[in-house]
């Protein structure tokens, strides 16, 4: 019998930093005031990048039917692209009633048939694991008969938030996955990733970096990722966690059971960058190494040095106001500021501490930490005279209202923004929206409202 | 007419183009002037709900959650969830009305919804509508049917100036808005319920607020059956009119499959002259039927030599269907997203219901698709043409402004039509082709 996760201890998770203010953890949901996703959602996001492996949903229509082909995650898999192929057993009355496990096992057949993943992945849901529906052997059988890895992912959407679902996959992970397989050849410097799903092509902004300071890439999780790297995981020299506190406890097991050490990382403009390459090459532990990283950080700081110049003229004297949540609340303020712009305020009403605690790093004393955004932000523009919102869509009017530029940050983005190039995107993007007459012109009085 | 398969023999859904019950009921709350829609659940469906109608309409979209837990499933029969809910959102909003509907987690645990219902004082409308039966277009239709039940206070006496317009769930918000002025255009005063042509329409308006505005008010759904006519339009929506029937016995009740096109168009017209006892209809109705009748002339030659594929709901298709068979449009397929009676009487020659992987096994037998967002890749890998009808659109913006119905968007869907299979007809496949000879 196949051990499924203590969801107890996952939740309890000592290095999950929010977690020291709210000894409840980080899920039970508030009915009627509940705005973020289920821990299937979060499974999805953690494991569909793998764009090898087929992603079956067991469960009704709901869970699969209104969110593939949701993420914008590259691969350079040159097979079908599997993350955007939608796959479920789309359950019936008679399904719920009777049982559907062998519905589930023809359904494994027959994608393993069609479509030759490298590994299956089968997302249990809350109908599904309500009713008992016994997944494990279902992929037991499957994994036995097709001489494939097929994985069972426990993250029905019931259990919690987002953030535990993608800990719950990357428990599936190390359970099934991981330490499976040998790599052809260890580099001394391997490195796994952690967290990265190459939304937009991400990741490509850096690892050429990385690869070029003679750092390799053994396996992501699950960004461009490949079942076959994955489960040489065990062998790398370092776990690099991208900005994804969820798979901390991933990171904190590889350690006990692998030795591998592990550092967090982020990409998101210039700062971060360099700083983050510098840890990976420092942590790696190797002088000349280290020495290697140096070099490229200042060439390529000095480059976008030089590509920025005109940006940070144009942009000078510029003030921008931040509505959004989470680590975009001080990742896009650093973004703005790399380009010039100062940010007056950014939002923190829905930010953990360790968000808040960077934003007012980045904002400096100066800086309003916004508690009620909605409310605040309005007055902010007009005392500041800010001429750039960026915020959700609701907020659109009030930046129409005050006459001033609009940028949707909950938009999918279509460029990359992260690693050093990143910024030249957002730059562009800026641009546009600065020197757009169509934010004044929409705003005009109606001639019976003159 | 056509070779029906009501069932998929398949053990799964491949690049599914349904969407589920309790996505569909809500759609249909959202067409209630301050109405909150509560998906009795897992927080993910509601959220998943969320950003799809999000980015399918590019507007805020309120919804809440009742959150249900692993724990609070095996504990709570939804009682304690529900009424909690209610209070947590009732202390930041007062909706007009809150839209309690259930999915496949909460009708498995067998909530009594009817009784919790029963017990919460703020109005609220409940209806069940588990995400393993039926799908979008019954979800809507089984929402609109338990307002009509649960608010519509019952009549005794006739309003024959009055008009009700019971929509399909796969009208889009501008439709909705064109058949009720076509009607208005005879002299009559209209309700549609659901009425998403004045919330998710894409206007501009302050949308601070947690609830979402526009739509039929509560008011106006209480005294629907004080009308004279009832117009239902897509087999889903037969019962609705029948709920509305059963608050007035006066109530007279015209039903339309769909509205598009030539022919259905025509019946519209008679009917509504007729009630309006009228013998011409008003000149831009005339001008339009003029230009349908052209642009029908001027396509014909092209769509005659175009074979299409149609996925959608089956009410959808009905409507697309008969829109390219006026123009003798070569229909070799058609994919629904659940089964129907309505299936039958598509004039198609293969019906089956299932996704886009049997489109993709049908790659042979179209040049032209009609299908949704999710039909992108499908289309570009095999070079084919694609009209996007149907949610989610999130490749094109204005989804919810494109409007096929009636003499005037007939003219504008069959011109789409055409000009994608003149595009199809040199893509570049042709020449492809041609180098293997
Ligand atoms: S909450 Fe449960 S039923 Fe809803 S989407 Fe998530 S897994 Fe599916």
């Amino acid at each position: 019998m196949a051990q499924k996760p203590k969801i107890k201890d996952l939740l309890n998770e000592r290095a999950c930093r929010h977690n020291t203010t709210r000894k409840s953890a980080c899920n039970a949901p508030i009915p009627g005031a509940t705005t973020g996703g289920c821990a299937f959602e979060g499974a999805q996001i953690s494991l569909f990048p793998f764009a090898d492996a087929a992603h079956l949903v067991h469960g009704p229509i709901t869970c699969l039917g209104s969110s593939w082909e949701t993420r914008a995650s590259r691969t350079g898999w040159p097979g079908i692209d599997l993350t955007q192929v939608g796959l479920t057993t789309d359950l019936s009355t008679r399904d719920v009633i009777f049982g559907a496990e062998e519905k589930l096992a023809a359904a494994l057949d027959t994608t393993i048939e069609r479509y030759r993943p490298q590994a299956v992945f089968v997302y249990s849901t809350c109908v599904t694991a309500l009713i008992g529906e016994d997944i494990d052997l279902a992929c037991r059988h499957a994994s036995a008969h097709h001489a494939i890895p097929c994985v069972p992912v426990h993250a029905p959407g019931f259990v919690g938030s987002k953030n535990l679902g993608s800990r719950l996959a990357g428990e599936a992970v190390l359970q099934h996955l991981i330490g499976t397989a040998e790599p052809e050849d260890i580099s001394p410097f391997a490195i796994n990733l952690i967290g990265e799903y190459n939304v937009t092509g991400d990741m490509w902004q850096y690892t050429p970096l990385l690869e070029e300071a003679g750092i390799r890439v053994l396996a992501t999780l699950s960004g461009d990722g490949r079942i076959a790297a994955i489960r040489t995981a065990h062998r790398a020299g370092l776990n690099v966690l991208v900005c994804a506190k969820s798979l901390v406890s991933l990171t904190r097991k590889m350690q006990a059971q692998y030795g591998i050490p592990w550092i967090s990382a982020s990409f998101y403009g210039r700062r971060d960058t360099s700083e983050s390459l510098l840890a990976i090459a420092a942590a790696l532990d190797d002088a000349a190494l280290l020495q290697r990283m140096k070099q490229i950080v200042s060439r390529e700081e000095e480059i976008l040095e030089a590509q920025l110049r005109p940006w940070r003229e144009r942009f000078s004297g510029l003030k921008a106001v931040l509505n959004t949540g989470g680590n975009k609340a001080w990742s896009i303020a650093a973004a703005l500021q790399d380009l010039g712009i100062e940010v007056v305020a950014t939002a923190v009403g829905k930010s953990t501490e360790s968000d808040r605690e960077k934003a007012r790093r980045y904002l400096g004393a100066q800086g309003v930490l916004m508690d009620k955004p909605g409310q605040q932000q309005a007055q902010i523009i007009e005392e500041s005279g800010a001429q750039l919102l960026l915020a959700g869509g609701r907020s659109l009017y009030t930046a129409i209202k005050q006459g001033i530029a609009f940028i949707d940050v909950n938009q999918e983005k279509k460029k990359s923004y992260g690693g050093y190039r990143g910024l030249l995107n957002l730059a562009e993007d800026l641009k546009v929206a600065l020197e757009s007459p169509v934010f004044r012109n929409v705003g005009r009085r109606a001639p019976w409202q003159k | 007419m056509a070779e029906v398969i009501h069932r998929s023999a398949k053990p799964l859904q491949v690049n599914p183009f349904k969407l589920s019950q309790p996505m569909g009921a809500a759609l249909a709350f959202f067409g209630v002037d301050r109405c909150m829609p509560l998906m009795h659940g897992g927080q993910g469906c509601t959220s998943f709900t969320k950003v799809f109608f999000t980015r399918h309409f590019c507007e805020p979209i309120a919804i809440q959650t009742t959150a249900v837990t692993d724990i609070t499933a095996i504990l709570d029969g939804g009682d304690v969830g529900i009424t909690e809910a209610v209070h947590n959102l009732c202390r930041k909003v007062t909706p007009s009305l809150i839209g309690l509907h259930t999915t496949g987690l909460s009708e498995t645990k067998g909530d009594d919804i009817r009784g919790i219902a029963g017990m919460i004082e703020a109005p609220l409308v409940y209806v069940n509508t588990p995400d393993y039966e039926g799908g979008f277009a019954s979800g809507w239709a089984l929402a609109t049917r338990a307002m009509i039940e649960q608010l519509v206070t019952p009549q005794t006496q006739l309003n024959d100036n009055r008009v009700v317009l019971l929509p399909h769930a796969s009208l889009r918000p501008i439709e909705v808005e064109k058949i009720k002025e076509f009607i208005a255009a005879f002299g009559f005063n209209v309700l549609a319920l659901p009425d998403l042509s004045t919330s998710l329409d894409g206007y501009l308006g302050e949308k601070q607020s947690a609830l979402s505005g526009g739509g039929i008010s509560l008011e106006e759904i209480r005294g629907l059956a004080a009308a004279g006519l009832v117009i239902s339009v897509g087999a889903s929506m037969r019962s609705c009119a029948a709920a509305l029937q059963a608050k007035n016995r006066l109530l007279r009740h015209q039903h339309f499959d769909h509205l598009q096109g030539l022919f259905a168009t025509d019946r519209l017209v008679e009917l509504l002259l007729t009630e309006a006892g009228l013998t011409r209809p008003p000149a831009a109705v005339e001008r339009w039927r003029s230009r349908l009748q052209d642009v029908m002339l001027d396509g014909h030659f092209t769509l005659g030599q175009c074979r299409f594929l149609l996925t959608g709901e089956p009410d959808q298709l009905a409507g697309l269907a008969a829109a390219l068979h006026e123009v003798g449009g070569k229909l070799n397929v058609a994919i629904a997203t659940v089964d129907s009676p309505q299936l039958e009487k598509l004039p198609v020659a293969r019906v089956l219901v299932g996704d886009l992987e049997d489109a993709e096994n049908s790659a042979a037998d179209f040049d032209v698709m009609i299908s949704n967002g999710h039909a992108e890749a499908l289309a570009h890998r095999r070079q084919k043409g694609l009209l996007l009808r149907g949610l989610p659109n999130w490749e094109q913006l204005g989804d919810q402004l494109k409007n096929d119905i009636l003499y005037e968007g007939g003219c504008y869907f069959l011109l789409e039509a055409v000009n994608t299979a003149l595009k199809t007809e040199k893509s570049p496949a042709e020449p492809e082709r041609s180098e293997n000879r």
